[in-house]
């Protein structure tokens, strides 16, 4: 082992961290929002947005994130005209990925709810989505803390697989020091303690919020 | 003659192949109080559902308030559902909320009232039924006689002219049951049009204007409560009531 090595790479390599916890909080806070809508569609009354829904989940579903991101910064500039950039192609795609599986969780989180309280809120002359917001996803965003949790520590991770489009996180970072130095050993046990700190830290994060919200 | 507040006509209801409700026919004039019997699976709770349209009918009509409504699509549904309350046999109240915010939410909502109006409403419905101290408490830490008697102060929030029970004391404790009832009687002597699915007879025979016994998807017998309970007409009707008295 090369320690001086390691010494001297550590700071690109947090660089390369801040990159990686970036990408991943933007791509997981609009996999919400997308996740949020999609989730509420899936069960909604009306039939074309249920339908939308399904297609969308089943096609991010279905087909693994690297070809979805080179999907979004190889063939989408064909289709638009356009160059996209590294980043907004990332997020883009790490984005739309999170989605998919967030609107599961929503969904899931939504039907835990006893039917009960949609019931109550409907019998009180409340509209489906009054109901919806007053009273059954306050309830649902507590359940689903965790599965969100588990979300933000997977994309974690995956968000590596945007190194293949050579945006500079903290795997390709890794990447591109090995390439100068061909230090495998030292940088990827380092890239690895790196992503497993983050994960760890984030995991203790989760629980802490779900106690809160428990206690209450 | 009273003004008429519901009217059901041949009402149909099924789940699949299940016919439940099988043409039901009834009238529930201002200030009555109606109360439904029956054995389980009757479709006693399915036809109480019905006249809000938590249950979608699959024939026939209901009309409340001269309002005819056939399905739950109807443009008008919330402002008939704001008019009819309905008491759910698990309470239903909102987990989440203090009991105070469970009976604000939807006057403030539906309505548009505001905040300090809510408060002062649903402070008065909760000493009606004799909760008033536990206005800032989550439903959670009270007993079922108590969530029962905020559920019944929720639905009087809405100033509804007819409440709806579906068999409000089945999931209580025994010894919780006349705390619920007695606030049920009180609403029923102020004159409140109400329609009771329940299986307390004592309080069917009591309190009620009308007596239903339902069986088989349709009404078999109804009548004054006294006529009903000790002149039952029907050989349905006398084999329930041998069994449950």
């Amino acid at each position: 082992m090369d320690f001086d090595l390691i010494t001297h790479s550590i700071p690109l390599l947090i660089q390369g961290t801040g990159v990686t916890l970036e990408i991943t909080a933007v791509a997981v806070f609009i996999g919400m929002c997308i996740g949020c809508l999609m989730g509420i569609m899936r069960i909604c009354n009306w039939k074309i947005l249920r339908i939308i829904a399904n297609v969308y989940i089943d096609c991010i579903r279905g087909t693994p994130l690297l070809v979805q991101i080179f999907i979004v910064y190889f063939a989408l500039p064909a289709i638009i005209g356009a160059r996209i950039e590294k980043f907004p192609a990332a997020v883009i795609a790490c984005s739309i990925n999170s989605g998919a599986y967030v609107a599961e969780i929503f969904r899931a989180g939504i039907q835990s709810i006893d039917a009960g309280q949609m019931e109550a809120g409907r019998s009180l002359g409340l509209t489906w989505w009054q109901t919806m917001r007053f009273i059954v996803l306050p309830q649902a965003f507590k359940r689903v803390i965790p599965p969100l949790g588990n979300e933000f520590i997977a994309m974690l991770k995956d968000s590596s697989l945007v190194s293949v489009i050579g945006f500079e996180e903290l795997t390709r970072t890794g990447q591109l020091i090995i390439s100068r130095t061909y230090a495998s050993l030292e940088i990827w046990t380092c890239v690895a303690l790196i992503y497993l700190f983050m994960v760890l830290v984030v995991a203790r994060f989760v629980a802490k919020l779900e106690k809160r919200f428990e206690t209450k | 003659m009273k003004n008429e507040m519901i009217k059901i006509e041949n009402l149909h209801k099924s789940f699949g192949q299940l016919e439940v409700l099988k043409g039901v026919n009834l009238t529930v004039s201002e200030g009555e109080v109606v109360v439904i019997i029956g054995p389980s699976g009757s479709g006693k709770s399915t036809l109480l559902r019905c006249i809000n349209f938590l249950e979608e009918p699959t024939g026939g009509s209901i009309t409340i308030n001269g309002e005819k409504i056939t399905n739950s699509q109807h443009p008008k549904i919330n402002e008939i559902r704001r008019e009819v309350g309905m008491v759910f046999q698990k309470f239903n109240l909102f987990p989440h909320m203090t009991v105070l915010q469970n009976l604000m939410l939807a006057p403030m909502k539906v309505r548009g009232i505001n905040e300090e109006e809510a408060k002062e409403t649903a402070l008065k419905y909760l000493s009606k039924v004799g909760l008033a101290e536990k206005a800032n408490v989550y439903p959670e830490n009270l007993s079922g006689g108590q969530q029962q008697r905020v559920a019944i102060a929720r639905a009087l929030c809405m100033k509804p002219m007819a409440l709806l029970f579906d068999e409000p004391t089945s999931a209580l404790d025994p010894e919780m049951i006349n705390e619920v009832l007695d606030v049920m009687k009180n609403l029923a002597n102020e004159g409140m049009t109400m329609v009771v699915v329940t299986h307390e007879m004592g309080f069917a025979k009591e309190v009620g204007d009308r007596v239903l016994f339902v069986d088989g998807g349709n009404i078999q017998e109804e009548g004054n409560p006294n006529e009903i309970f000790d002149h039952p007409k029907t050989e349905r009707m006398r084999a329930f009531l041998s069994k449950i008295l």
